[in-house]
């Protein structure tokens, strides 16, 4: 279960955005993420849909506990991200699309470094690494050099590690950007997968096919803001016979 | 502390499976050494073989005078005496190298020597050092000739020899062998040690930090139970461990350069080889262990606070001069360790290396280096911190 709510974030300005501002600007902040409160519940997958700079990265981060609101609060699985951020972290898989892997070492050397960090045993984690990577064939490269494998050999690397410690919540952020009809395929697998073993699952993306294709619940989220939150089946009730993409530009441009 | 180690360990195998890490690490270190010594002894041997062997062109006009010089001079096997060339054209040969010296001699040179006045000899030659044996051979023919010239006036006016020389001094330097060594290289290894220290530990730094933001990966890394400072603790580790290791290696690379090189002459080798004895190095390091920290603190933090590698890389290779400066001016003859220069980070290293070498230590003012060092790193690791606890820092690409 996360739970959010009435969450902050301001961040300062950036060099390039001051200068375009001059000195007109009134405050020397940029609100990232402006009082959204929205609740994602086990065994359904969340989608978080918003165009670029809306604000869905600084959203999954604060969820993540990799930043600390300005205001509002975060429980994760019951515990608070700001007071429990260990907790909150020993029961997380984050996964994003543009995350690269240690070149350097092999998978199983991967795998182990990172149930190493989250404190598995010994046993259970060579059963638990035993069966992903059975699950996703990855025998044959797991003593190879990350350097060395392609694109979906990597994806799979980097699932096993999201999930090598059987996370409770999942979190997603645009897990599928770049990467070809078939890797994302079996990213779309794991995210089924994870409803079935009915864990929380939140995932951002601005794929219209993906939204349509996964959701259960969903948030609309521009400039910081949520123009919706509800779960997909009402969102589709009200596009009254327009495709999804064009109920999304709609709603942003009310908002505008 | 087990997380701390986790990290340690993954860092240091990602590290040495880093060719740049290896190269800047082990191999430069390791090799450069025998290298320079090799290279440079055989070079300076070689070339001073050949400026011996070198069978000298020597221009001579005695106008008729000086037979015995004249004839001194023809005798040597090393030397080929031609006669008959117009001073111009032997200022015009030497200038092109087809002469190597000329001598001229006054014409009324015999009469002047014989009246017991002083009597002059131009001698036109082009040295640059690699010639200086050879003009030093023919300077060695004539002050033999005005010796002997100058025996002939004493016996003549019937004085013995030693009324030219009224004072017999014997020079009597009590420094030892490894003092007067410290001097001459004293400077120059710890400035080296120090640069391998930095170069070793600035590959690691910049990978671990700006190359891990780059890649997303520390990202990926912070969303796992492990603490920031648990991070930044095994990162730290592995920095410091690079930096140590270079300066290890380009120690043994020392040892294998000296113990390659033949032509060392054995009592320069005997000193050498007690500068590398254990309770030198040992003092070594722990002057060297404080500096490496305050390098890794130093190189993280600039990494860290950059977006991507190669901007780490833009802002730390000019760092490299703020190294080399302060340890080169330790090289500089007259400079001492003292209050002030003990205070200031790399120069002090550089100049108590000197002093350790040297056999003269002041303990109060190695007290006040070893103190002045800890200050500096740990300022130096507590900026590091803030700086990785800082988010928008942290996560800013």
């Amino acid at each position: 279960m996360i739970e959010v709510s009435g969450l902050s974030k301001h961040f300062p300005l950036s060099r390039e955005q001051k200068k375009e501002k001059g000195r007109k600007a009134l405050s020397h902040k940029v609100t990232a993420v402006d009082n959204i409160s929205f609740q994602c519940r086990p065994g359904r997958i969340f989608t978080l849909l918003g165009p670029n700079g809306a604000g869905k990265t600084t959203t999954l981060r604060l969820i993540a506990a990799l930043l600390r609101p300005d205001s509002g609060s975060i429980r994760v699985a019951g515990y608070d991200t700001q007071k429990q951020a260990f907790e909150v972290r020993r029961r997380l898989g984050f996964l994003t699309g543009t995350t690269r892997l240690y070149e350097r070492l092999t998978p199983l050397e991967l795998v182990k470094y990172y149930a190493d960090l989250y404190g598995m045993e010994k046993q259970r984690f060579e059963k638990r690494r035993d069966e992903l990577f059975d699950l996703l064939d990855m025998h044959e490269f797991a003593g190879r050099r990350i350097a060395k494998l392609s694109g979906g050999m990597r994806q799979k690397v980097s699932i096993v590690r999201t999930i090598i410690h059987d996370p409770e919540v999942m979190v997603f952020d645009e897990p599928t950007v770049g990467l070809d009809v078939l890797t994302s395929q079996n990213i779309i697998t794991l995210i089924r997968q994870c409803r079935e073993e009915g864990k929380t699952i939140i995932f951002s993306t601005h794929i219209m096919g993906e939204v349509s294709l996964l959701s259960d619940d969903m948030a609309v989220i521009h400039e910081g803001k949520l123009l919706f939150n509800g779960s997909f089946d009402a969102f589709s009730a009200n596009m009254r016979g327009k495709t999804l993409e064009a109920a999304f530009i709609d709603l942003l441009k009310e908002a505008a | 502390m087990k997380t701390t180690i986790v990290i340690f360990k993954k860092e240091l195998l990602d590290s040495l499976r880093d060719r740049r890490t290896l190269f800047t690490m082990i191999v430069m270190p390791l090799l450069l050494f025998p290298l320079l010594i090799s290279i440079s002894s055989r070079m300076m041997l070689t070339q001073t073989r050949k400026a011996q062997e070198k069978i000298l062109k020597v221009g001579l006009d005695t106008h008729g005078n000086a037979m015995d010089f004249r004839a001194s001079l023809m005798s040597r096997k090393d030397m080929i005496v031609i006669e008959g060339i117009p001073l111009e054209t032997a200022r015009r040969r030497i200038r092109g190298d087809s002469l190597d010296a000329y001598l001229d001699f006054d014409p009324g040179f015999d009469d002047r020597v014989e009246s017991l006045s002083r009597a002059r000899i131009t001698f036109y030659f082009k040295s640059k050092d690699r010639e200086a044996i050879g003009k030093n051979r023919i300077r060695d023919e004539l002050e033999r000739y005005e010796h002997r010239l100058l025996e002939n006036r004493f016996a003549r006016l019937g004085l013995n020899m030693d009324i030219h020389r009224p004072l017999d001094i014997h020079e009597q330097n009590l420094a030892s062998a490894k003092e007067r060594l410290a001097e001459a290289v004293g400077g120059f290894l710890p400035y080296l040690f120090i640069l391998f220290c930095f170069m070793g530990a600035m590959y690691p730094a910049i990978d671990l930090a700006a190359g891990e933001k780059e890649r997303g990966t520390l990202e990926t890394l912070l969303t796992t139970p492990a603490g920031r400072f648990q991070i930044l603790t095994g990162k730290f580790g592995v920095v410091v461990l690079t930096g140590i290791g270079s300066a290890v290696i380009s120690m043994l690379g020392l040892y294998l350069g000296i113990r390659q090189v033949s032509e060392i002459p054995p009592q320069l080798f005997t000193v050498i080889m007690s500068i590398l004895e254990w309770r030198s190095i040992l003092m070594l390091f722990t002057l060297l262990l404080p500096l490496t920290v305050f390098f890794a603190a130093i190189l993280l933090s600039v990494s860290l606070f950059a977006r991507s590698f190669k901007e780490a890389q833009s802002a730390i290779s000019p760092m490299t001069i703020a190294v080399i400066i302060p340890a080169f001016i330790g090289l500089l003859p007259g400079m001492e360790l003292n209050t002030v220069t003990a205070l200031i980070p790399i120069l002090n290293v550089s100049l108590s290396t000197r002093a350790i070498i040297a056999g003269s230590v002041s303990p109060l003012l190695m007290l006040e280096v070893y103190g002045s060092l800890i200050l500096y790193a740990a300022v130096s690791l507590l900026l590091c911190t803030r700086i990785f606890s800082n988010e928008h820092i942290i996560l800013r690409t």
